[in-house]
């Protein structure tokens, strides 16, 4: 008898200790929530969940009480009659049998016109942005304006962005949760999938199919701006590069700010200065980049020169991958042209500063598993490679390029 | 056949060292030792798979984990996968297929003993070789899925998948093959009266499986063999350069992919509908509605694969058809649990550890089935897939539902297999722990998943909202990790000196429990007659079974001795002086049974197949490329040989 008593008490500690995490993890802020939507797509998922969890939560609490009480009420008891022999309820079975199917029903309808209504052609005014999905970044193209980015998305609040899905490698898929549902990349097809951004705010994108080494490190995010601020970004990215300035650029100068992240929130969704793009600065804390560089790579203090960095520029291997516009013309690579004006570097891994961009470009496979971009600093392995005063010009030249 | 009573046949068995020792575990034709073979195997991968999983958690504890690199948790998630599916819940059931479906059937043994043993062998091999990736720190890295084209040689050029493809042809020979032998054995080797309607619920469960097997598998085969040409022939199924669509690959390895869950959890599913009628005395509720809802899901299951693939982009119509075909599965499955919930309601519960898996089977279950759901509505699915969502339900259903199941057969079992019973005190512990740890594990990963973040990464930022989360699931694996060691102690323990069981510790209904535990090699000196679904309970407590159809009067009818007289009205702790262990058995020559003889020629088969793969994963090898073909060659000529070897000896001692 103890040991039942016993057997119960554990049984309730375990149902407390699943209840109190559960509890637990819904006070916490969750930035990438899926049960918060500001797309009429999400909403339309959302309306779906909630009826899901509805009649989910009523299976599970008349399945589990019913277990529970069937287990209580018939322990065996000492001197216990021999149980009733019934081997069966023809009556009972067609019961619950029909009963799922009615709530199946009552599921099934609202799924299938909720999937027609999403997969229909998208608004004609809707804004195209095509969604190039690489090992391991994000090609965002605006065939509209002409404008060329990467790893981050800038959409109009209240104007339909119907996406056009492509891949350049192997399968990936584009999700941001607050925006909607998510969709694969397919190699030799293109996908759609639409929505309205309801209200202006940043958002973590992420992929999520499974696309090799680095699936974990390909991240993006995604601006959603008011009408007026759009169109001054669209203008601004239209323009060509800025000339660079001998602006200098110190690599030691945010030394050790990535080490640990940001702790305070800083003021979220405004654009700074006269750059129509966010500053890194004011990003919300959920949405800056702060992964740590490996303590083996490192850099000198040392202040770079964005003048000799363009310089150097023209005759270095970067022009072979990457685009600035009027400079160079390479397409392997993410697009240069307004490097200086993105918040992150390596898709969403690391803040957009001259430390970290000298690093990248001095190592950036070891900042970035898999990284396809080679390591471009002197080391044993690459004894032609740049000193890190050249590393520091170069990137002051790409930070310039606001 | 191996079941005929003849005169005593003149015995010349050559190889008397084939009788005990290491020998006669290698040369073993008998099912129950291969059934013990997978056991232990798949035991000793679940330890592998767990280790990994732990490892995964561990990196995961909190923000931007350090422990193992990118390549490294790839390689991890991917064997992880790989290893419980394949590994262990997979042969953990071939594993009571072997053991338990001749011994419910009334048979001495399988249909095609030698067979059998090269189902086992085969599986050992590729298992190894599965995981010799490890060895050179190449262990496939592409997920279980492994979907084209990141698998194809332009994007996986290393040694990586080449392991992982080739593993699972070699792994795919050994399930077909066994699956062919088990549904030949339980049409054709029933003992008289064993109708299809009367047989014990496992092997119906084993039954559907078995087909389930032979119908998905040669899916898999074709789509991992179109790979395998790919990767070393050049040839241009999933060339993404050559113009191949990626979701041909997506098709095949789904349309392979969603039965193989229902192979994972029928079994378990027939396990516990073994345990819960024996503890609670009462027979299972609704048998034939039992039978027919195993044969739907069966079934329905080769309709509902594109669920997979909601996020592909497959259009309105084809995301319809395969959400409402997803839903209707869950109305078998439903009627699954309210059946079991119906056979424990008015009975005599008794909660011994295989009871408390058995209804934790229920329990947990019913979570997964509850999110299976959720993510069947396709529009919903676009915010589940890909993320931790998706890894919570499906451990609910593969741990909470599988991996119970299989726990719940596993006391029920052991001491059929052993002799012995393995400890309840020990028992208890590692329900707690396992039911608790689940929970702590798994649970939190559905807020995870809602919470945004996605599966299969090796590192996530802080400030994401997802870090307490990710460090009480890691608690909870590591509770898990203590609750399986309890499990292997109290295996160890029992196995070497647990209580005696007795023919029928448990008060149980089937023929198999009449036997002496461990059975003798040829399980029966005389095949049963069955008159019943529950013969032993018409020996022992005919009033359970008033009600159940029985062969109608007059009809003939074989006694069952059941051993341990007294002991079915009530459980007590068996004690040695009625329970004493049965280990005198006449042998089948004293009794003039022939048996097949144990024979190394399928492992030998097995092995000359295991070298031909090594020649052709030798092709890009970097050291030995060139010895690729001679290597392919010679295991291929051993394979052969061994084979006809095999064949033109005979099964049986030779009569004459």
């Amino acid at each position: 008898m103890t040991s039942h008593y016993r057997t119960r008490r554990l049984a309730i500690a375990a149902l407390t200790a699943v209840i109190v995490a559960g509890l637990a993890a819904c006070s916490t802020t969750v930035p990438n929530t899926t049960l918060e939507p500001r797309t009429e797509f999400g909403r339309a998922i959302d309306q779906l969940w909630d009826n899901l969890l509805f009649w989910g939560t009523i299976v599970f609490v008349l399945v589990e009480t019913f277990l529970i009480y069937v287990i209580l009420r018939f322990r065996r008891r000492e001197g216990q009659p021999a149980p009733r022999h019934v081997h069966g309820n023809t009556t009972l079975e067609i019961a619950w049998t029909l009963a799922p199917a009615v709530i199946l029903a009552i599921i099934a309808v609202p799924t299938v016109k909720t999937i027609f209504d999403t997969q229909r052609p998208a608004p004609a005014n809707a804004l195209t942005v095509e969604v190039i999905g690489h090992q391991w970044w994000w090609e965002f193209r605006y065939p509209e304006y002409g404008v060329v980015t990467a790893n981050e998305l800038y959409l109009p609040v209240g104007r339909t962005a119907n996406f056009a899905l492509q891949t350049q490698d192997v399968l990936h898929s584009f999700w941001v949760p607050q925006l909607g549902g998510k969709r694969d990349l397919i190699t030799n097809r293109t996908n759609h999938i639409w929505f309205t951004p309801e209200s202006t705010a940043v958002w973590n994108g992420v992929c999520v199919e499974y696309c090799g080494t680095s699936h974990a490190n390909m991240r993006f995010k995604t601006f959603v701006v008011t009408a007026e601020q759009f169109e001054a970004w669209v203008n601004h990215q239209k323009s060509g590069p800025a000339t660079a300035s001998s602006a200098p650029a110190a690599t030691g100068a945010q030394a050790d700010t990535a080490a640990a992240p940001p702790t305070a929130q800083t003021p979220p969704a405004q654009t700074s200065g006269q750059l129509p793009t966010y500053a890194a600065d004011r990003l919300p804390l959920y949405a800056a980049s702060y992964n740590p560089v490996p303590e083996a790579l490192t850099i000198g203090n040392v202040v770079g020169d964005a003048a000799r960095g363009a310089q150097i520029y023209r005759t270095a291997p970067c022009i072979a991958c990457h685009v600035i516009q009027g400079v160079s013309a390479g397409i392997v690579g993410p697009n240069l042209t307004h490097i200086g004006s993105r918040t992150s570097l390596g898709a969403g891994l690391f803040p957009n500063d001259a430390r970290h961009l000298a690093l990248w470009i001095k190592n950036s496979p070891a900042m970035k598993p898999g990284s396809k971009m080679p390591a471009f600093g002197k080391s044993a392995a690459v004894p032609a490679g740049y000193d890190d005063q050249q590393l520091a010009d170069l990137a002051a030249y790409l930070l310039s390029l606001k | 056949m191996a079941t005929t009573v003849a005169a005593p046949p003149r015995y010349a068995v050559p190889h008397t060292r084939y009788e005990r020792g290491l020998w006669s575990w290698l040369a073993t034709v008998d099912h129950k030792k291969v059934g013990q073979l997978y056991l232990y195997t798949a035991l000793a991968f679940f330890l592998i798979g767990g280790l990994e999983a732990l490892i995964i958690r561990e990196q995961l504890k909190g923000p931007n984990g350090s422990l193992v690199s990118a390549e490294t948790y790839n390689q991890l998630f991917t064997m992880h996968g790989t290893t419980m599916i394949f590994l262990v819940i997979m042969p953990l059931g071939a594993a009571f297929f072997n053991y338990l479906i001749p011994l419910q059937i009334g048979a001495r043994d399988v249909a095609f003993p030698r067979l059998n043993a090269f189902s086992y062998w085969v599986f050992l091999l590729g298992a190894l070789f599965m995981n010799a990736g490890w060895l050179f720190g190449a262990a496939p890295d592409g997920g279980w899925f492994a979907y084209t084209p990141l698998t194809t040689r332009q994007f996986s050029p290393g040694l990586n998948i080449d392991f992982w493809v080739i593993g699972l042809q070699i792994l795919g020979l050994s399930s077909l093959a066994a699956g062919f032998n088990f549904i030949t054995t339980i049409i054709n080797l029933r003992a008289p009266g064993m109708h299809f309607m009367r047989m014990p619920i496992f092997t119906w469960m084993s039954f559907v499986t078995q087909f389930l097997l032979v119908l998905a598998f040669p899916i898999i085969t074709v789509a991992v063999t179109f790979l395998m040409l790919d990767r070393f022939f050049g040839t241009n199924f999933y060339a993404i350069t050559a113009g191949a669509d990626p979701l041909l690959w997506q098709h095949l390895f789904w349309l392979f992919g969603h039965p193989e869950v229902y192979i994972l959890i029928l079994p378990a599913f027939g396990l516990v509908s073994e345990v819960l009628p024996v503890f609670s005395r009462k027979p299972l509720f609704g048998y034939p509605v039992m039978v027919y809802s195993g044969i739907l899901i069966g079934f329905l299951g080769f309709g509902v694969w594109a669920h997979h693939m909601f996020a592909v982009g497959m259009g309105p119509i084809a995301d319809s058809v395969f959400g409402v075909t997803t839903m209707l599965i869950a109305i078998p499955t439903g009627v699954k649990i309210f059946n079991w919930l119906a056979t424990m309601h008015g009975g005599s519960l008794r909660f011994t550890t295989a009871m408390l898996f058995a209804i934790g089977l229920i329990a947990l279950f019913t979570i997964g089935g509850i999110s299976g759901i959720m993510h069947s509505s396709p529009p919903a699915d676009l915010q589940q897939t890909d993320t931790y969502f998706i890894v919570a339900h499906f451990h609910y259903v593969l741990f909470g539902g599988s991996m119970m199941g299989i726990f719940a057969g596993t006391y029920f079992f052991f001491p059929k297999i052993t002799g012995r019973l393995l400890d309840e005190r020990l028992g208890k512990i590692h329900f707690w722990l396992t039911f608790i740890g689940m929970n702590l594990t798994f649970f939190p990963m559905h807020f995870m998943g809602l919470n945004g973040m996605p599966r299969r990464i090796y590192q996530y930022q802080a400030n994401q909202g997802w870090d307490l989360e990710n460090l009480v699931a890691t608690w909870g694996a590591r509770m898990l990790a203590v609750a399986v060691l309890v499990f292997i102690w109290n295996f160890i323990k029992s196995r070497r000196s647990g209580a005696i069981a007795g023919r029928d510790p448990w008060g149980a209904a089937t023929v198999e429990w009449s036997l002496p535990s461990p059975p003798p090699e040829y399980n029966y000196a005389v095949i049963p007659t069955i008159t019943s679904r529950y013969p032993l309970w018409d020996v022992t407590s005919p009033e359970l079974t008033a009600d159940v159809p029985h062969t109608p009067e007059g009809e003939k009818r074989t006694d069952i001795s059941v051993g341990g007289k007294g002991t079915h009205a009530s459980f007590k702790a068996p004690s040695d002086t009625h329970m004493a262990a049965e280990t005198a058995h006449p042998s089948a020559k004293e009794l003039g049974i022939a048996m097949p003889t144990p024979t190394l020629k399928p492992l030998m088969a097995s092995i000359g197949l295991t070298i031909m793969f090594i020649g052709l994963i030798l092709k890009h090898s970097v050291n030995y490329g060139s010895l690729w073909l001679p290597v392919l060659i010679g295991g291929a000529a051993f394979f052969v040989i061994s084979l006809y070897s095999w064949l033109l000896s005979p099964l049986e001692p030779q009569h004459d």
